[in-house]
């Protein structure tokens, strides 16, 4: 996109930019303005302070503080300014909390060893009474509804009784005891709640379709409103408060884009549609309880972009926009009485910082930066492009370009993301940042089977991640080489987890293309992805074999496409990360494929990590992994 | 010869002699012994070799244990027999040694199973077996299955590796993850000709196997797992020799095979084979004359080296030898030249010491005395003079230290002077002439003059007294002056012919038993190459002497 408007004014403005042009001109003949290396570990800090968040009432604001080795939870007092610490923990461990009553807080503490698995917590506001609440060892508890319902219960959905189901439990936060609030009959893999904590909705699975099942009351059983397939996305949002039998969600059935709608449930059918557009994909809307209406709607192009239904919330926002200028941002967190909200603000220059808006004072107060010893001006920007795939399919993508370098023949990492059903988005990435300023040009794309561009487009992805979005990635880079930005013989593919899948793959499908390719605990063997879905989620195996293949009945396919079988293919140094400890990869396959890459005198850059990247502990991990990334990819693209 | 004894000079033969000897000895016993080295290092080969050519043999068996094996892991319990049998096909294409391959497709169950292994909760049994190979029937593809009442008959690779299996996961530490290898060696099982592989469950699947074997879990869980029993064939192996000059036949042989009949004509060594093979060994027999060429193969290059050593420590020799000939017959020159130079000093030195000492012990002196010793003494130091200006010049000469004076000569007018100035001191010298085709010419009249001066003087004093002649001849001849002596005198025995130009060089003869210094001709020669001239000679003994000299001719 960016390449055909430079390529549009230069046709039309020529005579004007003539002159323009010269001294441009003259400015390349200068010796290009020098980059400053910034270090890798001023890219990749943790957060000395996050995960804001004000209590029901809006008088506490709490978040989480880094201080060296240890991380704690803290509550302030707004009104006094007083700040406490209620946790007293010596390591980093608190992956994620919140107030469940004006006094009390939950926190998800990770289990030592072992990575995804957390224990829960309950503690009051000034840090007396702390209790775990879950105490089976090996199930997993999840908090359904964060309010305390008649100031003792919490909703929690756990698979004690079956660790393939998640039931549904009223848990006693005073005494421990559980008692189970609804049993799943084996096939439901969500629960919702109306504002009020009554059990009144649930979403089941046969693997392949999904159905919505809803009660009026507590008291009544549940009754199947609509069932969809997995392809179709269709997400609830919430009960309708005022309008009884109505549930709102975002819902693509019918239609390729998804769209706010509400669902009658009695009658299983879609009664309205609150917001929808042709070209435009929903992904979020914000509801707001006090109103009692959605406030708006987020739709998601190139950007995320709000669509407001209420005027009153549209000119709460955009005096927020007046409060924050030439920035994103996001609401974090609010008060029940949507006073004072915690706003993230970002650009895809700045990592940004968290604010707290005062709605009646009309004032924001800076909490804290994300990133403070980044500097915008040493960013640059991510920039939109498209192109086509050799099917005709318009893939989107982004590229960022170093600073101050000419759009010419640049080395290239290519940098696939996760997936399945991801896709990369406009804003502030550490990781491309951090290359760009290593003087590469970083290229994103969302190839067919990312998320947000429509239900069609995710379903062109399906069983074909060694087939047609392998030639996504090909023909994007092609398309790269034929603008002119890349240099055909300094390219590189990296990726975490499915984007490290398609990094190695691409080394064999793709030979003669990249110089070299990474893959951070990436996905080498289909087989052993499918294998290691955990139990509870076996109802979503179908959906994971229409996703990425049969293992029964397409061997043949999987084989293909899984890097692990090729290794006697691949010619081009080769960085590999893991974590042996990660319950979700093979890490014997994965050393077993460094040895045969090894003996086949491939060059192999091996690094074990002792933790994932995106723990609390994981900032060593960080630092660690793009030094050597860095390193790797210095070695293999500069000179020749 | 004879003067070596008082020159003082050492010219010692029996020391070059010891010194060819002692390297002549050196060199057949240094042969000696790299022949013995040379045998030595084959025999010791022929012993250590044998492991380089099992490493070879062996290595696509590693690589299929190594890397092919493992892959069985990567299906994670997906195998089906469609691709198995692809998969197989692909072994026995690259690795011949595999002969049959037989797939079973199990079942991990929390129940007891009908075939199979129960332990506690914990089955493993079989749903499919399949074999697969080259010789395998078509029709007995299928061994077994568990929908079919035939009964499950190949149980030997099954249930070795299934109590394995489940001796692994009863003692298994579930806080830890187990290294690759301790997981290697216990899912597969390598027998005699055999390797049985199971493919190795992710970790958590393990953990649950662990639960299986005391508890029923709920819901029942079910879990595939693949086992593949390779048969192999050790006859199969391709052998690499490696070394073909140095074994001749390698073979495959049971581990106890051990012939009586090799007699000495043979040698013979053996390697045990790895793994599954370890009932065979690598048998490797040559003949000795086999082993014998390969010897002499390795021992040729090294005498070749040692000869050339040799030869060139003879040329060394030879040439020390050589110097010292020159040296010592320049030295023996340089001798008889001072010893005949004293000898020409010598005579006017005495005869003016005698006339010094007549004047002196005379007590008066007459007239005719006065001017006969006078005349006696002026004619002595004339003599020193000339023969030291002689001496002096040829040093100059030689040296090029003189410049030429060119002059036009009228040769008649020339010639008739030289032989005024001799026959006025040898009355008895008969010299004639003749000069045709031109009469004048540029040269340095002075070392013209010299050349003359000696040249006539040597065709006076080699002639017999009664013979005193000589016939001087000047003539232009293709644009070159060619001059002829001819004298009648005793001419130059032809041995000697070659060296008469020679400095210091005299024919031992009775006319030049003084006076002579070996200079004159050797001075006449640097005169003419001087004069860019050659100077050349015809001499028969007793008839007479012809010297030719060719001077280039400027007008």
């Amino acid at each position: 996109m960016y390449f055909c408007t430079l390529h549009y004014a230069m046709n039309v403005k020529l005579k004007l930019l003539l002159p323009v042009l010269f001294l441009l001109f003259c400015n390349a003949c200068k010796p290009e303005k020098t980059v400053r290396i910034i270090p890798v570990a001023d890219f990749f800090k943790s957060l000395d302070k996050s995960l804001y968040s004000i209590s029901p009432d809006g008088k506490k604001l709490s978040f989480v503080q880094v201080q060296g080795k240890k991380q704690n939870l803290f509550v302030e007092d707004l009104a006094t300014g007083t700040t406490e610490q209620i946790t007293k923990f010596e390591e980093k461990n608190i992956k994620y909390y919140f107030w469940v009553s004006n006094e009390e807080l939950i926190y998800y503490k990770e289990k030592a060893g072992a990575e995804r698995f957390s224990d829960i917590f309950i503690i009051d506001r000034n840090g007396d009474n702390e209790r775990q609440l879950s105490n089976n060892g090996r199930s997993r508890m999840r908090v359904l509804k964060e309010k305390l319902i008649d100031e003792k219960y919490l909703l929690v959905s756990s698979n004690r009784r079956d660790s393939s189901v998640f039931d549904v439990y009223r848990l006693n936060v005073r005494n421990g005891k559980m008692d189970m609030a609804a049993r799943n009959p084996g096939n439901i893999i969500d629960w919702f709640t109306d504002s009020k904590g009554n059990l009144r909705l649930a979403t089941s699975s046969d693997g392949v379709n999904q159905t919505l099942w809803y009660r009026e009351k507590e008291n009544q059983p549940f009754k199947a409103v609509v069932t969809n397939n997995f392809k179709s996305t269709f997400k609830p949002l919430s009960i309708s408060e005022q309008n009884p039998n109505i549930v709102y969600a975002i819902s693509d059935v019918n239609r390729d884009k998804c769209a706010l709608v509400e669902i009658d449930c009695n009658k299983g059918k879609e009664s309205k549609v609150l917001f929808s557009n042709d070209t435009l994909n929903v992904v979020d809307a914000q509801y707001s309880s006090s109103k009692k209406k959605f406030s708006f709607v987020i739709c998601e192009t190139w950007k995320k972009e709000k669509f407001y239904l209420d005027s009153n919330a549209k000119k709460l926002y955009s005096k927020l926009d007046q409060l924050l200028p030439g920035t994103e941002s996001r609401i974090i967190d609010r008060d029940i009485a949507e006073n004072l909200y915690v706003v993230r603000t970002f650009t895809d220059r700045n990592p940004g910082s968290y604010y707290l808006y005062d709605v009646k004072k009309q004032n924001v107060r800076k909490l804290s930066d994300f990133n403070p010893v980044i500097k915008e001006s040493e960013m640059n920007e991510m920039k939109p492009v498209t192109f086509k795939a050799r099917d005709g399919l318009k893939i989107q993508g982004y590229l960022t370009l170093p600073q101050h370098r000419n759009p010419v023949n640049l080395p290239v990492v290519v940098l696939p993301h996760n997936g399945p059903g991801n896709r990369n988005i406009w804003e502030y990435n550490a990781e491309v940042k951090f290359l760009a300023n290593r003087g590469y040009a970083v290229f994103q794309m969302n190839y067919r089977g990312s998320s947000g561009y429509g239900k069609n487009f995710m379903a062109a992805g399906f069983k074909q991640w060694g087939g047609k979005i392998q030639e996504d990635i090909h023909d994007g880079v092609k398309w790269l080489i034929n603008e002119g930005v890349a240099n055909p013989s300094k390219i590189a593919i990296y990726g975490t987890g499915f984007g490290g899948y398609i990094a190695l793959n691409s080394l064999y499908s793709s030979p003669g293309m990249y110089v070299c390719g990474g893959s951070n605990s990436g996905v080498i063997n289909l087989f052993s992805y499918l294998k290691s879905i955990p139990p509870f989620l076996t109802p979503n195996l179908q959906m994971y074999y229409e996703i990425i293949g049969n293992p029964v009945t397409e061997v043949d396919y999987m084989r293909q496409a899984s890097p692990v079988f090729h290794a006697d293919k691949i010619q081009v140094p080769v960085f590999i990360a893991q974590n042996p400890q990660d319950p979700r990869s093979n890490s014997g396959e994965a050393i077993q494929f460094v040895k045969e890459l090894k003996k086949r005198n491939v060059e192999v850059t091996y690094l074990e990590k002792e933790y994932s990247e995106f723990s609390p502990q994981g900032e060593d991990v960080r630092q660690k992994l793009y030094t050597a990334l860095e390193h790797f990819l210095s070695n293999n693209l500069s000179g020749k | 010869m004879h003067s070596e004894h008082y020159s003082g000079y050492r010219k010692n033969f029996s020391l070059i002699l010891i010194f060819i000897v002692l390297i002549s000895v050196l060199f057949i016993l240094s042969l000696f012994l790299a022949y013995n080295f040379s045998k030595k290092f084959i025999e010791n080969e022929f012993v250590s070799e044998k492991v380089k050519v099992l490493e070879e043999s062996i290595k696509p068996y590693n690589e299929f244990f190594q890397n092919k094996v493992p892959e069985i892991s990567y299906y994670n319990g997906y195998l089906d027999s469609a691709t198995t049998a692809k998969f197989v096909d692909t072994i026995l294409k690259t690795y011949p040694f595999v002969s049959k391959v037989v797939f079973y497709d199990l079942e991990v169950n929390n129940g007891p199973v009908r075939d199979g292994l129960n332990t506690g909760q914990f089955s493993l049994g079989p749903k499919l077996v399949y074999q697969f190979g080259d010789l395998v029937p078509m029709d007995s593809v299928k061994l077994f299955s568990r929908d079919e009442t035939k009964k499950f008959n190949h149980r030997d690779d099954f249930n070795a590796l299934g109590i394995k299996l489940i001796s692994y996961v009863e003692n298994l530490d579930t806080t830890k993850v187990p290294a690759q290898d301790e997981l290697f060696t216990n899912f597969s099982n390598i027998r005699s000709n055999k390797i049985t592989y199971l493919n190795i469950p992710r970790f958590e699947d393990l953990k649950i196997y662990k639960e299986m074997l005391r508890n029923k879990l709920h819901p029942s869980p079910v879990y595939q797992q693949d086992m593949l029993s390779f048969h192999m064939d050790p006859y199969k192996i391709r052998i690499i020799n490696s070394r073909p000059l140095l074994y001749q036949n390698i073979r495959i042989e049971p581990l106890t095979y051990d012939p009586l009949n090799t007699s000495s004509e043979y040698i013979a060594t053996e390697i045990a084979l790895p793994g599954p093979f370890s009932d065979y060994k690598l048998y490797f027999i040559s003949a000795k004359s086999f082993v014998d060429k390969e010897i002499r193969s390795y021992f040729i290059p090294i005498s070749l080296v040692m000869l050339l050593f040799y030869s060139l420590l003879v040329l060394v020799a030879y040439l020390i030898f050589r110097n010292l000939n020159i040296n010592h017959r320049m030295f023996k020159l340089q001798y008889d030249f001072v010893n005949n130079l004293t000898h020409e000093f010598k005579t006017p030195v005495s005869v003016i010491k005698i006339a010094g000492n007549n004047i002196k012990s005379a007590a008066s002196l007459t007239e005719r005395e006065l001017k006969m010793y006078g005349k006696i003494l002026d004619e002595e130091a004339d003599k020193l003079n000339g023969l030291m200006n002689k001496l002096l010049a040829f040093t100059q000469i030689e040296n090029n230290a003189i410049e030429l004076n060119k002059d036009i000569v009228n040769m008649e007018d020339f010639i008739e002077s030289t032989i005024e100035s001799h026959t006025l001191k040898h009355p008895d010298f008969n010299v004639t002439y003749e000069v045709s085709g031109f009469s004048t010419f540029i040269t340095d009249p002075v070392l013209l003059g010299s050349l003359f001066d000696n040249l006539a003087e040597n065709a006076y004093k080699y002639s017999r007294p009664e013979l005193k002649r000589l016939h001087i001849t000047a003539r232009l001849i293709k644009g070159k002056i060619v001059l002829r002596f001819t004298d009648q005198g005793i001419g130059i025995p032809a041995p000697e012919i070659n060296h008469i130009f020679k400095k210091f060089y005299r024919i031992q003869n009775q006319y030049n038993q003084n006076g002579s210094v070996g200079l004159g001709l050797a001075f006449c020669k640097e005169l003419v190459n001087y004069m860019s001239g050659e100077i050349s000679v015809k001499s028969k003994v007793n008839k007479g002497t012809e010297f030719k000299i060719v001077l280039p001719y400027n007008n």
